[in-house]
C-alpha cells in the first residue's frame, strides 16, 4: 500500500498492492483476450482481495467489462474468442480444461447493466439459482428468498407480493431483485457490470448503500463508468486503458495520488 | 437551425404561413395512396369473398315457397324458384311467340329472363331442375296445400299429400300439424333409429367378434401351422363362436324384419302436380312442411332443424343432403393429431438449429432447405405420404404386427395417422421458421442472467428461453393449423374418402383407430360440388360446408390467438 510493489510484468503497470497476497480470492495472471483478430486484453495481471470491493474503471472500450466477464466465463458464449493466461479462484484455474463452467458460475453471482429479471414471480426469480441447482426443499427456498431479499434491502417492499410478476417492479427494484438473485446462492464473488448505469440517482444511491452493506460479506468486483461511484463504494480500484491494466491500488491512492499520468488525467476528468 | 421554437402542433400552420409547400413527391403522398389502395383492394376482395360465401351459406337452409307454374303449352311445373338469369332465346323460338313478347324481347336486345325451378321428384321426372322462360309462363301460383318433403332417398318430393296409412289403416289426412300424424312419424323415426342401432351396433359387434376370432385363427395358422393342436383349438373356438353368433344374428335379423314390417304399415301417399303418386314409408320421411303456408316461426323451426341435421347428422344421397358430422369430426381429429406431431417436432428442430448447431454453412443450407420445403406443392407431399408412410411404413407395420389380416391392409393404406403425418411434414417448415425467429428474439440478457445463475444451457432453454419464445411458437403452430385444416389435395391420396363407414374414434377397442380412413370438410366441398350426380343440387351444400370450414378454422385460430395473448401478457412489463 505504501510503496508500489512491482511484480514481474507488465513493465508499465503501476501496482500499489501486492499481487497474490494471502487475502487474494482471485488471481488474474497474464490474461490476454482476442475477439477474432482484435486483441481486447493485453496481459492483465491483478489479484482481487477477499471481502473487499474492487472497482474497475476506465474509458469506454478499455476492456473492463470484458475482464469482468472473463471471471465467470460469460465470454464463452462469444464466437471467435481466444484467451491466454489464467484466472485462479482460490487457487483453481477456472480456464483449465477440466474446469466445470456451470459449477464455477454457481460460485459467483453476477449483476448486469440493465436489470434482467426473468418473466416469473419475484419469489421464483430469487430462488432461480437454487432451483437450477436442484434444491426442492420448500422451507429452504423460502428462507433463502427472505434472506436474499433482506440482503438486497428489498424485503420490506416486496414481502407481500412475492407471488407477483417481477416485471411489474420499478427499474431500481428490479436491479435490487437481480442483486438478491445473485446473492441467493451465497456466491464467493459478486460481479457487477455497471449496475447503476440504467437507474435514476435515487435508485443508484440505494444500490450503492447496498454495495457498502454487502462489502465484508461478499467479495465484490464492480465495473463502473462513474468515478464518484468507484470512490464511494470501493476499497481497491483498478484503472484500465486500451485493454491494459494501467494502475491498481487502494481507492484513495488511485484517486488522490496516482502514479501514472494516464490515471491522473482520467480521474481528474481530463479524458474519458 | 430555426430561429424560434415552434411547438409541434403548430408546425404545419407555421409552414403554411411561410407560403412554402413541401414537394408532393418528397412527402411520399402518391406512394401512400398506392399502399393504402393495395390494402383496400385486398380487404375488399376478402370481404367480398366472405360476403358471397356467407350470404349463400346462411340462406341455403331457409325454406323457400313452392311455385306452381302452368306454361302456355299446358305443362305444369311445381318447384322452388332457385335462381333467375337472362338468356338469349333462339330465333326460331322467338318466331313462335306472340307478337307482344317478340316486341319485348326485341326491345331488350334479344334477351329474356328465365327462372330455374327445383322440382325435386327425381324418381318421377328423372331430373331435379327445370328452366322456365318468362314468356312461357301462363300462370304462376303458390297454393297452400303444396308440401316440401325431404326423403331419405331420391331427394325432395314436391307435391300434395294424398293419403295416410297408420298401422295398416287408411286415415284421413287433416294437416301436417295433426298430432296423430306427428306421433306416427316420430314412432317411425324411432323405429328407424332402432333398426340402425341393431344393424350398425349389435350386428356390427357380432361381425367384429367373428372377424377377431377369424384373425386369431389365422394368426395361429401363421405361427404354428395348420396341423398343430393350437390351430385345431382355435378352429373349434371359431366354430363354436360362429354358431352362437349366428344364433344371435338370426335373432337380431328377425327383430329387424319385424321392425321393418311395422314400418311398412305406416305410409304416406304423395301426389306430384302432374298426378303421379308416390307412397313412402314414414321412416323414409326426414321432414315435411307446407312451404307456402309456413309462418315466421315455422320457417325458423325448419331452418334450425336443418342446421341441426347438417351439423349433427350423417350424409345422405351421395353427400348432397343430410349432415356433415363425420367430416367435421374427421377434420378436427386430423388437425389435432397433426398439431400433436408438428408442434414438438418443429420446436425441437428449431431448438437444435438455433441453440445448439454451430452456425455455419451447413446450418444455413439446412435453413434454406427448410424454407424451400414450405414452397413445395402440397400434392407432392401427398404422393410422398402415400409412397413412404402408407406403403413403406404402413406396409412394414402390417407385415410385422398384422400378418393375419393380409392381404387386406391395415396401416398399409391411407388413414388418419398417415394423413396427419403428411400434413405435419407439410406444415413443419412454418413451425420451424416461426420458432427460430422467436428463439432469436429472446434477449441475450435473459440467457446471460440465467447462465450467470449457474444454470446449464439446457436449464436456460427450459426455464427462460422456451417460455419466453412460446408466443412466437404459438404463432407458428396457429399458421400450421390453419394451413393444415384447409389442405385437401394431399389428403385425397393418404386417407380421406368420400364416405367413411366408421368414425376414427368409437367404442370398439382400442377406441382410437388411427388406421381408418376418414371424411374431411375440404374434400367434402370438392366432392359435393364437383363429383356429385347433380352439380346444381350440390351447390348450396358447397356454400354451407365452406361456411362451416371457415368458421371452424376461425374458431380454432381464435382459441390459439387468445392463448397466445395470455402468454404474451406475462411478458408485458418486460423492459427489453
Amino acid at each position: 500500500m505504501d510503496s508500489a510493489v512491482r511484480i514481474d510484468t507488465p513493465a508499465d503497470t503501476v501496482y500499489h498492492l501486492k499481487a497474490g497476497g494471502a487475502g487474494a480470492i482471485l488471481a488474474i495472471n497474464e490474461l490476454s483476450l482476442w475477439y477474432g483478430a482484435a486483441q481486447a486484453l493485453h496481459g492483465v495481471q491483478m489479484s482481487v482481495e477477499k471481502g473487499l470491493v474492487t472497482a474497475l474503471i476506465g474509458p469506454s472500450g478499455c476492456g473492463k467489462s470484458t475482464l469482468l466477464r472473463c471471471i465467470n466465463r460469460m465470454n464463452d458464449l462469444v464466437d471467435g474468442l481466444r484467451i491466454e493466461g489464467e484466472i485462479r479462484l482460490n487457487g483453481e484455474d477456472i480456464y483449465h480444461k477440466s474446469a466445470d463452467v456451470i459449477a464455477l458460475r454457481k460460485r459467483m453471482g453476477m449483476v448486469f447493466q440493465k436489470p434482467n429479471p426473468f418473466p416469473m414471480t419475484i419469489y421464483e426469480n430469487v430462488v432461480y439459482p437454487l432451483k437450477v441447482d436442484g434444491v426442492r426443499d420448500k422451507a429452504l427456498l423460502e428462507e433463502t428468498c427472505e434472506r436474499a431479499l433482506r440482503g438486497a434491502a428489498l424485503w420490506n417492499e416486496v414481502k407481500d407480493r412475492l407471488d407477483q410478476s417481477a416485471l411489474g417492479m420499478s427499474g431500481g427494484q428490479q436491479q435490487r431483485l437481480c442483486i438478491a438473485r445473485a446473492i441467493a446462492a451465497d456466491p464467493e464473488v459478486l460481479l457487477m457490470d455497471e449496475p447503476c448505469s440504467a437507474l435514476d440517482p435515487i435508485a443508484t444511491a440505494k444500490i450503492e448503500d447496498l454495495i457498502n452493506d454487502l462489502a465484508g460479506q461478499y467479495t465484490v468486483v464492480i465495473v463502473t463508468h462513474n468515478m464518484q461511484q468507484a470512490a464511494r463504494v470501493s476499497d481497491n480500484t483498478a484503472f484500465m486503458y486500451l485493454g491494459r491494466l494501467i494502475e491498481y491500488g487502494d481507492t484513495e491512492t488511485i484517486f488522490q495520488t496516482p502514479k501514472s499520468p494516464k490515471t491522473q488525467d482520467y480521474v481528474t476528468g481530463r479524458f474519458g | 437551425m430555426t430561429d424560434s421554437y415552434i411547438p409541434r402542433g403548430q408546425a404545419a400552420s407555421a409552414e403554411n404561413t411561410a407560403g412554402r409547400r413541401t414537394d408532393l413527391r418528397s412527402r411520399g403522398e402518391p406512394a401512400l395512396w398506392s399502399l393504402g389502395g393495395a390494402l383496400a383492394l385486398g380487404i375488399i376482395m376478402i370481404l367480398g369473398f366472405l360476403a358471397l360465401v356467407f350470404s349463400n351459406g346462411i340462406a341455403t337452409f331457409i325454406p323457400k315457397p313452392i311455385a306452381v307454374v302452368t306454361e302456355t303449352g299446358g305443362q305444369v311445373t311445381a318447384g322452388e324458384p332457385f335462381r333467375s338469369e337472362s338468356f338469349r332465346p333462339t330465333v326460331e323460338e322467338v318466331a313462335t311467340l306472340p307478337p307482344d313478347w317478340q316486341a319485348r324481347i326485341k326491345s331488350a336486345g334479344g334477351m329474356v329472363n328465365r327462372t330455374l325451378y327445383r322440382m325435386g321428384n327425381f324418381d318421377v321426372y328423372g331430373e331435379d331442375f327445370r328452366w322456365v322462360a318468362d314468356y312461357a309462363v301462363a300462370k304462376r301460383e303458390f297454393p297452400a296445400n303444396m308440401v316440401f318433403v325431404e326423403r331419405m332417398e331420391w331427394g325432395p318430393f314436391i307435391g300434395t299429400v294424398k293419403a295416410l296409412t297408420i298401422d295398416g289403416n287408411a286415415q284421413p289426412f287433416k294437416s301436417i300439424e295433426d298430432p296423430v300424424f306427428l306421433q306416427a312419424h316420430q314412432q317411425a323415426l324411432d323405429r328407424a333409429d332402432d333398426i340402425r342401432d341393431i344393424e350398425r351396433g349389435r350386428i356390427g359387434d357380432i361381425n367384429h367378434r367373428l372377424e377377431n376370432e377369424r384373425l386369431a385363427l389365422r394368426k395361429v395358422e401363421l405361427a404354428e401351422g395348420r396341423t398343430s393342436a393350437a390351430y385345431r383349438d382355435a378352429q373349434d373356438r371359431l366354430n363354436t363362436l360362429s354358431v352362437t353368433l349366428q344364433r344371435d344374428y338370426d335373432a337380431l335379423a328377425a327383430e329387424v324384419t319385424k321392425l321393418r314390417e311395422a314400418s311398412a304399415r305406416n305410409t304416406l301417399t304423395l301426389a306430384a302436380v302432374g298426378g303421379e303418386e308416390k307412397t313412402i314409408e314414414f321412416a323414409a320421411l326426414v321432414r315435411i312442411y307446407p312451404a307456402n303456408d309456413l309462418g315466421f316461426w315455422g320457417k325458423v323451426g325448419v331452418y334450425l332443424s336443418r342446421w341441426g341435421e347438417f351439423l349433427g347428422g350423417e350424409p345422405r344421397e351421395a353427400n348432397t343432403e343430410g349432415g356433415v358430422f363425420p367430416a367435421i369430426f374427421g377434420t378436427a381429429a386430423m388437425t389435432l393429431l397433426m398439431v400433436l406431431v408438428v408442434a414438438p417436432f418443429g420446436v425441437i428442430t428449431a431448438l437444435y438449429l438455433r441453440e445448439y448447431a454451430k452456425q455455419g454453412r451447413l446450418v444455413s443450407f439446412v435453413r434454406i432447405s427448410v424454407n424451400n420445403l414450405a414452397g413445395v406443392p402440397s400434392i407432392v407431399y401427398g404422393v410422398f405420404g402415400l409412397g413412404f408412410f402408407a406403403y413403406v411404413l404402413g406396409g412394414s407395420i402390417d407385415a410385422l404386427f398384422y400378418p393375419e389380416r393380409l392381404p387386406s391392409p391395415t396401416f398399409g393404406t391411407g388413414g388418419l395417422l398417415w394423413s396427419a403425418l403428411t400434413l405435419a411434414l407439410l406444415t413443419v417448415p412454418v413451425v420451424i421458421v416461426a420458432t427460430e425467429e422467436a428463439l432469436a428474439a429472446v434477449p441475450r440478457s435473459m440467457r446471460e442472467g440465467s447462465l450467470a445463475c449457474g444454470a446449464s444451457k439446457w436449464q436456460t432453454i427450459k426455464y427462460i428461453v422456451l417460455p419466453r419464445a412460446m408466443p412466437g411458437v404459438m404463432t407458428g403452430v396457429i399458421l400450421a393449423m390453419a394451413r393444415g385444416a384447409g389442405e385437401v389435395a394431399p389428403l385425397m391420396l393418404v386417407g380421406v374418402v368420400k364416405l367413411a363407414p366408421e368414425l376414427p374414434i368409437d367404442g370398439i377397442f382400442p377406441f382410437v383407430h388411427l388406421e381408418r380412413s376418414f371424411m374431411h370438410l375440404g374434400f367434402h366441398i370438392f366432392d359435393v360440388g364437383f363429383q356429385s350426380r347433380n352439380a346444381e343440387a350440390g351447390k348450396p351444400m358447397v356454400f354451407v360446408t365452406t361456411v362451416l370450414l371457415i368458421a371452424l378454422v376461425t374458431i380454432v385460430n381464435a382459441a390459439a390467438i387468445i392463448l397466445r395473448s395470455r402468454l404474451k401478457r406475462r411478458f408485458a412489463g418486460s423492459q427489453f
